[in-house]
């Protein structure tokens, strides 16, 4: 069984946006509903300036608050590491989004809650998600962190030091991983 | 903010009736659900799914995507690998410009002008009619009396060929204003506009250039490669451009003043004799010259006038020496030198020069000539026509006019000046939106509307199209078949060509055919004698490549690989020109030297600013801010703000996100700042692509400002170019 994850090189990011709507178009999403967010953060003084975009996406959290908040089982975590949101049973009633430290979760037109879903559907059958292919820089790597021989575990195995999880304080283990500046 | 759209035209009105008669086929087809986005959405999670090989229309690069067709709508686009230009990727553009298809402000019929009102008319009555009234106007007035101006498209040779069958010489491009000074330099340099070999390059400089948002994905990709490999970048720019967000050092030079800095590089090189000498010697003219010259230019010099740190100039001087040839300064595009400033030509040659010293050229990691597609000739199948007898009204390379100016390209932004003094009486535009792309809005209405006729082709109302005399739908690229392209030149030339993913969703036609009906009713069709798929295999035929193997894969490879190596430069002397005995003789120095921008901020005064633009990332020109999906994003981050340094803003009161009055010698207007250590001092920074004042662009319409609000005209004294950051605004809280 695969157990998916993210590795985001977050010095890498230069804020096109591209992941946003590529991903809207695989998952037939309206202009206002997105899965993928950039925090655009500023560093330095005049000259001495950086600036960095951090992608932020459903975390695919080992320990989805979501999860844990949504009275109806709605929101749930697969074998494969995936956090999904059955459609059918979401009320709207938004604690998920209230319980996410990510802020990643919207309300679509119809009612139900959702987040990026890894592009699901497009993985399964061998593809990686919209965010991954469409990247200018590179910025995702995607696949199988149980598989010792894939990409991203060769990664993961290598950079172990430099990779970090994102607002680690809220122990949501999330599984993507982000190579810091 | 005082918009011109407001004070010099009146409101067009599309009779509803009128409307309503010419697009009941289109409305009919919108309520049938399959264009409708939530009951397509519902239907076609699954469902099969065609993927047709084309480009991408969403910027000028023409990347090669796979249009992705489910259940009868454009679902979305993937990168094709195998292009030079965009190896595999898709920017924001691209992915959300095919939105434009479904944007309810199409134009749904060709339209005509009745009054303040536009009718809709048949295609047949909307030829008769122009073909007539242009015929009129050329017999009195002359054939150079027509243009034909358009952003270059994969057709443009056959919008050429109309013009020379009419024996007009007035086509234009959108060049004036964005490239022309950068391309004359380079061409009286080395011959030709060369490309940059990032990939292999162990040390990258880039001026004024920004890949990341101006987006050039096979660039970017190659930037980041090279990066992987090791390669140092330097980005030298006034403003933290996303392409700085890469870069080993930000460079934040001050605006216009880019010439000083590699002046001083040069110095350095020469006084230090750290450039490639066997280059020099064997295969330039005029360092001589050059070295006579450049011994006024030392860093300490030129850190008083660009405010780079001599010390720093020095430093990268050798280091770029140290990794020479392999080190480049990238060749440019719009920024700082493209079309800019009034030193922008000697900028470009002093970067065509500092670049040859470090021997780069046409060698592996440096500047190279790329390998580009000669598409083979309809003739002698279909004779050429004669051409024009008479050069171009806007004195593009004539001595004494616009030497420099590129004659291909014309002088865009002259096209009002000619129409307000008789000399162009009618006139086409493809692909183009002067009202918004040109300086000087309200100069280009009074010349536009001088225009006894004016027929735009586009998909929507745009400004210009807005007041047209007759407006042509074209068709979106994605519902029609084009010429084959050139675009992705790199180690081996490419073929691509544009093919309809879907049938047109409105009365439109594909420009290629809205082409060669014009010439047909203009009494020139038999230069037009021919159909898509005949002329398209006539242009594949030196190639040995069928038309439909390229149609299936939708690039091809072409000709020879390029091969390492300077052997002849396309200039008299067949030598890189460090000194040009053309542009002595021409009344221009042999060598550069320093020129100051024409004008620059007041020191003394703190509403005193230089007015910069550029791109961002997720808008082109002034065609996708109508573009819902991109609109969003905008929206979303809140980008539609004017940068200014934090410590100059806060001297004026400001806080992030305050109003501010902007006003230049021309124009005025209102909008929010965004604080920011990013950017030098002396400059704001307005992200271009807003402030559209069309009212049938209901998502563009009146969001932000363009700079051209507040640029006037101008006209580079030598090259033509519209000098687009050679303008101080006043800035005041509002």
């Amino acid at each position: 069984m695969a157990r998916y994850g993210m590795v985001i090189d977050e010095t890498k990011c230069v804020g096109c946006y591209a992941c946003r709507v590529a991903c809207q178009n695989l998952n037939h999403l309206r202009e206002n509903e997105a899965y993928n967010f950039l925090e655009e953060r500023e560093y330095g003084k005049f000259p001495n300036f950086h600036r960095v975009f951090l992608p932020v996406q459903c975390q695919h959290c080992d320990n989805p608050p979501c999860v844990s908040v949504c009275p109806t089982g709605a929101s749930y975590k697969r074998k494969d590491g995936i956090v999904l949101v059955n459609e059918k049973d979401c009320i709207g009633c938004k604690y998920c989004i209230a319980a996410c430290p990510y802020n990643v979760r919207i309300i679509k037109k119809e009612g139900y809650i959702e987040k990026c879903r890894f592009c699901l559907e497009f993985v399964e059958q061998g593809g990686q998600p919209a965010c991954v292919t469409t990247c200018m820089t590179g910025v995702r790597m995607f696949g199988d962190l149980d598989d010792p021989n894939s990409e991203i575990s060769r990664y993961v195995a290598q950079n172990v030091h430099l990779l970090k999880t994102y607002k680690e304080e809220f122990d949501t283990r999330p599984r993507i991983f982000y190579k810091k500046v | 903010m005082e918009k011109p759209g407001k004070t010099k035209m009146k409101p067009i009105k599309i009779s509803r009736r009128t409307f309503l008669k010419g697009s009941g086929l289109a409305a009919g087809a919108l309520s049938m659900g399959v264009f409708d986005f939530t009951s397509w959405s519902r239907t076609s999670m699954e469902g099969p799914v065609t993927r047709i090989p084309t480009i991408c229309n969403g910027c000028g690069n023409r990347c090669a995507i796979f249009a992705y067709v489910k259940n009868k709508r454009i679902w979305r686009i993937e990168g094709n690998p195998e292009a030079n230009g965009n190896q595999g990727v898709i920017c924001p553009k691209g992915h959300g410009y095919v939105h434009d298809l479904y944007n309810p402000n199409r134009i749904r019929s060709p339209l005509k002008r009745v009054g303040t009102k536009f009718q809709a008319i048949s295609w047949e009555q909307a030829y008769k009619e122009i073909s007539q009234k242009i015929n009129l106007i050329l017999m009195d007035n002359g054939p150079e009396s027509i243009f034909w101006v358009n952003y270059p498209m994969p057709n443009h040779g056959y919008a050429l060929r109309l013009m020379h069958s009419l024996t007009s010489p007035h086509y234009f491009t959108h060049g004036s204003t964005c490239f022309t000074a950068r391309n004359a330099a380079w061409n009286f340099t080395v011959g030709k506009l060369p490309a940059n070999d990032l990939v292999n390059s162990k040390y990258i400089m880039i001026m004024g250039r920004n890949p990341a948002g101006g987006i050039d994905l096979g660039q970017v990709k190659d930037i980041v490669k090279a990066k992987e490999k090791g390669a140092k970048v330097i980005v030298v720019d006034p403003r933290h451009s996303e392409t700085a967000i890469l870069a080993d050092e930000w460079l934040p030079i001050k605006p216009g003043t880019d010439l000083a800095f590699l002046l001083a590089m040069i110095n350095v090189m020469v006084e230090e004799k750290l450039y490639e000498k066997e280059f020099i010697e064997n295969h330039t003219v005029g360092f001589p010259q050059l070295e006579d010259e450049i011994i006024n230019y030392p860093p300490v010099w030129a850190e008083k006038i660009c405010e780079i740190p001599a010390k720093t100039i020095v430093r990268i001087a050798r280091e770029m020496a140290m990794q020479k040839p392999r080190a480049l300064i990238h060749r440019g595009y719009h920024g700082a030198f493209g079309a800019q400033y009034l030193n922008s030509f000697q900028t470009a040659r002093a970067l065509a020069i500092a670049n040859s010293l470090l021997g780069n050229i046409n060698r592996e990691g440096g500047i190279y000539f790329s390998e580009s597609a000669n598409l083979g000739e309809l003739q002698p199948t279909h004779p050429a026509p004669a051409g024009p007898s008479s050069s171009k009204a806007d004195g593009t390379g004539i001595p004494g006019r616009y030497p420099l100016g590129s004659y291909g390209d014309g002088i865009t932004h002259a096209i009002p000046e000619l129409a307000l003094r008789g000399i162009l009486k009618c006139g086409f535009v493809y692909h183009h939106n002067p009202l918004r792309t040109n300086p000087n809005p309200k100069r280009v209405i009074a010349g536009y509307k001088k225009l006894d006729l004016m027929v735009v082709i586009d998909p929507v109302l745009s400004e210009t199209a807005s007041i047209a005399h007759y407006v042509l739908p074209a068709s979106f690229y994605l519902e029609a078949d084009d010429a084959v392209d050139t675009k992705h030149s790199g180690k081996q030339a490419q073929v691509t060509i544009q093919q309809k993913a879907i049938e047109p969703v409105f009365d439109t036609r594909s420009a290629f055919q809205i082409i060669t009906d014009l010439g047909k009713h203009l009494g020139v069709g038999r230069y037009f004698n021919f159909t898509l798929d005949e002329a398209n295999a006539l242009r594949l035929k030196p190639f040995g490549v069928s038309l439909e193997s390229l149609k299936a894969k939708g690039v091809l490879p072409v000709g020879p690989q390029w091969k390492e190596g300077f052997v002849k430069a396309d200039t008299p002397s067949g030598k890189v020109e460090i000194a040009s005995a053309v542009l002595n003789e021409l009344g221009y120095p042999a060598v550069p030297r320093w020129e100051a921008p024409l004008v620059s901020p007041d020191d003394k005064d703190p509403h005193s600013f230089r007015l910069i633009h550029g791109k961002q990332a997720y808008h082109t020109h002034a065609m996708t801010a109508n573009q819902p999906y991109l609109m969003a994003i905008s929206r979303r981050y809140d980008m539609i703000r004017l940068w200014i340094n934090r410590a100059r803003a806060e001297k004026l009161g400001l806080k992030d996100g305050d109003v501010v009055q902007m006003k230049s010698m021309i124009g005025e207007g209102k909008i929010r700042v965004k604080l920011t250590e990013g950017l030098h001092p002396s400059c704001v920074w307005l992200p271009s692509g807003y402030g559209n004042f069309s009212k049938y662009l209901t998502t563009a319409y009146d969001q932000g400002l363009s700079y051209n609000d507040f640029l006037p005209t101008l006209f580079d004294p030598a090259v033509g170019h519209a000098m687009a950051s050679e303008v101080i605004v006043q800035v005041k809280k509002a």
